[in-house]
């Protein structure tokens, strides 16, 4: 190929890498491509072999019928992080998933596509395509129709060929002349009809989104989410990255002890490499979160935390080797997390910090008013008094609705079961405590003089659901109280917490450098 | 270590906490500035309050270590009001906030001393505790420069 002949093996090692970031399937020969005489190719020769000696032992340990096939398939992620796999070891590898993992078709589907995907030679491809036609798919109507779809290119390719051939038979003797650029010619239109069918399936598959933006639209992710980001920021971001810091900052200036420098190698460069620990946080992420999320190519703020974590790794060597020029990349790459970390410490504390204003009262009414048993009664009467602003409690936006939802078909029903009026009046207060916090009151008050005490919803005694909410609340230092209430109205239950207040920031990046 | 007879030439700095790591810390790196005092509760401080009396308090805001009768606040009535009658969350709550409410005892006994805690409040529960007890400054970190800071020209209100 004509450009790595003027590259300079520094250059093809950055658009080997750069193909290897964007998951290219040609980044397995660009890597192979670095002129194996610099140092560049030696580094490039070094992680493939280490990261092909994994994806061997995967796919023997598979084949030697483990039970649990997750157990070798756990090393993927940590030999991907170090280089590309070799897309010949695919077929193999989805074999082994046939034969060995026959609960789990669609995992060997998923192999095979990508081997189809990588343009192998034809003799392959057809056997490939053999193979994967036969795999049950019937559970995974989504993978189904990939193969599918993958096998109608295939052969919509072979009968253009076939056709061609036949042309080219019927034009004269030349044909045998022709073979090889006939093959590649396919060759090129299997890979064109499989880039373009690429396109079709992830536009078939549904799109995840940037953390951000799934918080954004699913409420009910929140807890999970908060999660997720806790382990991250705590394991990774925390005691690896951020307690590198100081001894980072020593080096910058160029003054880091020696037990100062191993310290910072210990914490980027030991134990478990920080591009595994970071796939194993992705892969947790993907887990719980689903494919409504896709971090890997949706999230600009993720993609670029990935990038700096491979960068770090990229760095020990050369830290090693040349550290005034490892330093200042090695401070950009730490900053950059860092000011990740303030982001995911600024989403994790939006989201466990629901606001409380009218429309969340009114979320709440309206739904129960939609539940069969609710809309039955009339009320002659539903307040909602909820004016103090920018009042914001710590919980889950979830957790608040179920808590109130409860409270609010409590007292529905309870005014239901006597005659009207059935008065109804939900409001909010917030008072200041001598400890200089501020408790916020959620009040629901009704005018059925049942009786209902705090003793009663807390021993279940009640109602299961409002037993629920004792439950709920204790988790957030809330607490949940029945006064009896004047102005007309029997009782008040009411909900107590303490409000959210702002906290103080503390960016990182700036103290980074 | 004799007792001064007569009012001190030294600022005094009043500290109150459960233990003695604030005064030790303060002994250690603001002891040549201030004549330091130490209280372990808000009757021992307002008892040095008197004699002696302070320039200026620096106060602990969490009390975990402290005997139950020594905490300001009443445990069933903090239970009842605020905590549905867990009295167990209800002392857990003094305990971690008992710095606010010793503090809220002098100032009801009438001492208006700047106050100073080492806690990274948020702005508005600082603004808070200004609006209920005057001046109260708060540093982030056991950090003697800021401490210092401030501390600096804090003196006992004339009585």
């Amino acid at each position: 190929m004509s450009p790595t002949r003027t590259e300079s093996p520094r250059e093809a090692w950055a658009r080997a890498e750069a193909l290897w970031r964007e998951r290219d399937v040609r980044a397995y020969a660009a890597w192979r491509a670095v002129d194996p005489a610099s140092p560049e190719g030696r580094e490039a020769e070094r992680r493939l072999d280490a990261a092909d000696a994994i994806y061997r032992s995967v796919i023997a340990r598979l084949r030697a019928g483990e039970p649990d096939a997750s157990a070798p398939l756990a090393a993927l992620p940590g030999a991907l992080a170090l280089a590309p796999i070799d897309p010949r070891l695919y077929l193999p590898l989805a074999r082994a998933l046939r034969d060995h993992q026959p609960s789990d078709p669609v995992r060997a589907a998923r192999y095979y596509l990508r081997f189809l995907a990588s343009g192998p030679d034809e003799d392959e491809a057809r056997a490939a395509v053999r193979e994967v036609r036969a795999l049950p798919l019937d559970t995974s109507p989504e993978t189904a129709a990939s193969v599918a779809a993958t096998v109608r290119a295939f052969d919509a390719t072979e009968r253009r060929d076939t056709a061609r051939e036949a042309t080219a038979r019927a034009a004269g003797p030349t044909v045998t002349a022709l073979p090889a650029p006939a093959l590649l010619a396919s060759g090129v239109a299997v890979g064109l009809a499989l880039a373009a069918l690429g396109g079709l399936l992830v536009a078939r598959r549904p799109r995840g989104t940037s953390l951000e933006r799934a918080s954004d639209e699913a409420p009910e992710l929140h807890p999970a989410i908060t999660y997720l980001v806790g382990g991250l920021r705590h394991e990774l971001l925390k005691h690896r990255i951020g307690a590198a810091s100081d001894a980072l900052a020593a080096l910058v200036r160029g003054r880091a002890t020696a037990p100062q420098r191993a310290f910072l190698e210990g914490r980027l460069f030991g134990g478990e490499p920080l591009l595994a620990a970071w796939e194993g946080h992705l892969r947790a992420f993907e887990r719980a979160l689903g494919p409504r999320v896709d971090l890997r190519r949706r999230d600009r703020a993720f993609r670029e935390a990935a990038r700096a974590i491979a960068e770090i790794a990229r760095l020990e060597p050369l830290l090693a080797r040349d550290p005034s020029a490892a330093i200042p990349r090695l401070a950009q790459a730490h900053a950059r997390l860092r000011a990740f970390d303030d982001r995911l410490a600024a989403l994790a504390a939006r989201l466990v910090r629901t606001r409380v204003d009218e429309a969340l009262v009114r979320e709440v009414v309206d739904a129960v008013q939609s539940e069969y048993s609710a809309s039955l009664v009339a009320l002659d009467e539903l307040r909602i008094d909820v004016t103090e602003p920018d009042l914001e409690v710590e919980v889950f936006r979830v957790d608040l609705v179920l808590i109130l939802k409860n409270l609010v078909r409590n007292a529905i029903l309870a005014v239901g079961r006597e005659p009207a009026p059935r008065r109804l009046a939900i409001g909010v207060s917030v008072d200041l405590e001598a400890t200089g916090e501020e408790l916020v009151r959620i009040h629901v008050r009704d005018s059925s003089p049942e009786t209902l005490t705090a003793d009663a919803i807390r021993e279940r005694r009640a109602d299961r659901g409002l037993g629920l909410v004792s439950a709920a609340l204790a988790r957030y230092d809330g607490a949940l109280s029945v006064e009896p209430a004047g102005d007309g109205y029997a009782k008040a239950v009411t909900l107590r917490f303490f409000r959210a207040l702002e906290r103080p920031d503390a960016p990182h990046a700036a103290e980074a450098t | 270590m004799t007792t001064p007879l007569t009012y001190p030439a030294r600022p005094v700095l009043l500290v109150i906490e459960d233990g003695t790591e604030y005064a030790e810390f303060a002994q250690l790196f603001l002891g040549d500035a201030f004549d330091i005092r130490a209280a372990r509760s808000a009757r021992d401080a307002l008892a040095l309050l008197a004699d002696p009396g302070a320039d200026a308090l620096l106060v602990d805001l969490r009390f975990d270590r402290a005997p139950r009768e020594d905490l300001v606040g009443d445990v069933d009535d903090t239970a009842s009001r605020l905590f549905g009658g867990d009295r167990a969350r209800a002392l857990r709550h003094l305990q971690d906030q008992q710095g606010a409410l010793v503090l809220g005892a002098l100032r009801a006994a009438g001492h208006t001393q700047r106050a100073v805690f080492v806690h990274d409040f948020p702005p508005r529960r600082l603004a808070n505790l200004r609006a209920l007890y005057g001046e109260v400054h708060a540093v982030p970190s056991f950090d003697a420069s800021a401490l210092r800071a401030a501390l600096a020209g804090a003196r006992r209100p004339a009585r």
